[in-house]
C-alpha cells in the first residue's frame, strides 16, 4: 500500500470546452461523440495555423447567470472581482463556480481555513501578455496598473480564493500538458494529509499568443496538415494517420474532499481518488519515454493498492501525434500485459482537442461521468488504430460498467503522470 | 480644454473601472477611495484619464492627490501646458 492515509473523494465538478458548457452537456456530448473540432473563429495571427477546438459563443455574466443555484451575493462577489478580468482567469473562474455548486460548499460550507485551492497550469497569461506588449511598445505610460496583478499566473488563485472565500493551502503547479494531473495529486496529498478537508484543482485554460502557436507549429507537434480542409478529421489519437496534436480551449474543475468531510456536510461523492503517480524522465525536450510512462502507471497502482487487472478502463494521454500514441501504447502494454485487451481505450483529446493544461482535469471530468453513467464515449477518426490488441473503443459509444480508471497525461520535459479513479455514488448531473 | 471636460474624462475613466458605480453621483469632492476605489483601481483610473486625454505624467506627480478635484486640477494643468 502507499501513503493514502485518508480517503480522498470528487464531490464536485465544472467543465467548459469546444463541446461543452457544465456536465450535463459534457455528459451528452461524449456520449455522442460529438467532435469540437473546426476552423478557427479566431486564427492566432502570422501563424499558419488555422484548426482547433474552441470554446464558442462564450459571455462572461451571462455565463455566471447561467449557473444555478448561486446566492446573489455570490454573484455580486464574483462579478465585483473578476469582471475586469484577463479571459483566462475567468474562464477558470466559471469553472470553479459550477464545481463549488455541484459540491453545495455554499449551502453545507466547510470551514475556510480547511479549504485548499490549486491552479493547474503554468504561463497563462500568454495572450494577455502578448497584446499588451503591443501596447507597451507604443506608450509604456498606458501600461494598465493592473498588469501587475494579472501577468502572474496567481491571478488565477487570488482572484478565485477571494470570491469564494477560501483560506487554506494554495498554490499554482505547472507540468506542461501534464498539469492537470500534477494538480490533481497535489491537490489530493494536500486532502490525503489532512493539512485540508475540501481542495478546488481548477486545470486552467491554455490562452496562447501567437508565438506559442507558432513555437508548436515550428516543432512540427501540430497536426492538421494532412486534413487542412476537414478539421473534423484532423484528430485521430491512435489512427495510422495521426500527425499532431490539434489544440483544444477549456478549463475543468475537481472538488477533492475528504471522505469524513463529505459525510459530515452530508454530499455525495461522484467518484474516489485513489492515488497518482508523477515520474521524470530526466529529458528537457519533448520525445516521451515508453519507460517513464509505465513507470508513472505502475506508481498509480501501487498507490491505488490495486492490480493491473481491476483497471476498467484507460483514459489515455493519446494526442493524436505519432510517437506519443505509439509510445503510450507500449507503456500501457507493459503495464497492463495479459489485461491489456480486456481494457477500454479512448482519447477524450479526439472530441475536446489537447486542452493543454487542462488537458489532464477535463479527462479526470470526462472519466468519472462515463464512470457514472456507464459507457465509454468514441475515439473520433480512429479507423486504422496503430494496434490490434488494445480494446480501443471504435466510432460510437459503447454501454459498459466501468469500476476503477486510470488517467494518463504527459508532458513535454519528461514529465510523466497517471492518477487512478473509482466510482462514486450515483448522481443525477443537474 | 475646460474643467468640466477634464471632469468629465475622469468620471469616464471611473465608470471602465468601477463598472457598477452610479457615475451621476460622482462629485469633484469625493475621494476615489470613498466611491470603492481600492489602490490598484486608482492607478488604474489615473492612467486611464491620462491616455484619454494623450498626457503623459509621471505617476509620482499624482502622490499628494486627496479627492477627484486634485486629479482634475492636474490633469487639466498639463493638458494646459501641453497647449
Amino acid at each position: 500500500m502507499g501513503i493514502r492515509s485518508r480517503s480522498s473523494v470528487i464531490t464536485g465538478m465544472g467543465v467548459i470546452n469546444a463541446i461543452a458548457d457544465g456536465i450535463p452537456e459534457f455528459a451528452a456530448s461524449l456520449r455522442a461523440g460529438k467532435s469540437g473540432i473546426g476552423f478557427l473563429n479566431h486564427p492566432p495571427e502570422h501563424v499558419p495555423v488555422r484548426i482547433g477546438a474552441e470554446i464558442k459563443d462564450w459571455k462572461y455574466i451571462e455565463a455566471l447567470n447561467s449557473i444555478h443555484g448561486l446566492s446573489d451575493e455570490l454573484r455580486q462577489r464574483t462579478k465585483k472581482s473578476s469582471l475586469r478580468s484577463p479571459f483566462p482567469v475567468q474562464v477558470s473562474v466559471y469553472s470553479a463556480l459550477q464545481a463549488w455548486r455541484m459540491a453545495e460548499l455554499e449551502t453545507k460550507p466547510a470551514e475556510p481555513e480547511r479549504i485548499g485551492l490549486v491552479i493547474a497550469g503554468s504561463n497563462l497569461s500568454q495572450h494577455y501578455i502578448y497584446r499588451q506588449n503591443e501596447r507597451f511598445r507604443e506608450s509604456p505610460e498606458y501600461l494598465p496598473p493592473s498588469y501587475a496583478l494579472h501577468f502572474m499566473d496567481t491571478d488565477h488563485l487570488g482572484t478565485i480564493s477571494e470570491i469564494l472565500n477560501i483560506q487554506g493551502e494554495g498554490f499554482t503547479v505547472g507540468g506542461a500538458s501534464a498539469s492537470g494531473n500534477i494538480g490533481l495529486i497535489k491537490g489530493a496529498q494536500l486532502v490525503q494529509y489532512g493539512l485540508v478537508d475540501v481542495c478546488l484543482v481548477v486545470g486552467a485554460v491554455a490562452d496562447l499568443s501567437p508565438m506559442e502557436w507558432q513555437g508548436f507549429h515550428a516543432i512540427g507537434a501540430m497536426g492538421g496538415k494532412r486534413f487542412a480542409n476537414d478539421p473534423s478529421l484532423s484528430c485521430r489519437p491512435f489512427d495510422r494517420q495521426h500527425e499532431g496534436f490539434i489544440y483544444g480551449q477549456g478549463s475543468a474543475c475537481l472538488v477533492l474532499e475528504s471522505s469524513e468531510s463529505a459525510a459530515r456536510r452530508g454530499v455525495r461523492s461522484v467518484a474516489e481518488y485513489l492515488g497518482g503517480g508523477i515520474v521524470l524522465d530526466a529529458n528537457r525536450l519533448s520525445d516521451p519515454t515508453e519507460k517513464g510512462e509505465a513507470k508513472a502507471m505502475n506508481i498509480a497502482l501501487q498507490q491505488s493498492g490495486i492490480e493491473p487487472k481491476d483497471i476498467d478502463y484507460i483514459s489515455a494521454h493519446g494526442t493524436s501525434s505519432p510517437l506519443g500514441d505509439d509510445t503510450e501504447i507500449m507503456a500501457i502494454r507493459q503495464v497492463f500485459r495479459e489485461y491489456t485487451p480486456q481494457i477500454w481505450i479512448n482519447s477524450t483529446k479526439s472530441l475536446t482537442g489537447h486542452c493543454i493544461y487542462a488537458a489532464g482535469m477535463t479527462e479526470a471530468v470526462a472519466t468519472v461521468i462515463q464512470m457514472q453513467e456507464g459507457f465509454v464515449h468514441p475515439n473520433l477518426n480512429l479507423e486504422q488504430p496503430i494496434d490490434d490488441e488494445c480494446r480501443f473503443v471504435g466510432k460510437r459509444s459503447m454501454d459498459t460498467e466501468l469500476n476503477m480508471a486510470m488517467s494518463n497525461s504527459f508532458g513535454f520535459g519528461g514529465i510523466n503522470s497517471s492518477i487512478v479513479l473509482k466510482k462514486g455514488e450515483r448522481t443525477e448531473w443537474q | 480644454m475646460t474643467e468640466e471636460k477634464v471632469f468629465e474624462i475622469v468620471k469616464e475613466s471611473i465608470g471602465e473601472i468601477l463598472f457598477d458605480l452610479d457615475l451621476s453621483l460622482v462629485q469633484p469632492q469625493h475621494s476615489l477611495k470613498e466611491l470603492g476605489a481600492n489602490s490598484i483601481d486608482r492607478m488604474e483610473i489615473t492612467v486611464r484619464a491620462m491616455e484619454m486625454l494623450s498626457l503623459k505624467i509621471p505617476l509620482v506627480e499624482f502622490g499628494k492627490v486627496s479627492n477627484i478635484q486634485g486629479l482634475v486640477d492636474i490633469l487639466l494643468t498639463q493638458k494646459k501646458a501641453a497647449g
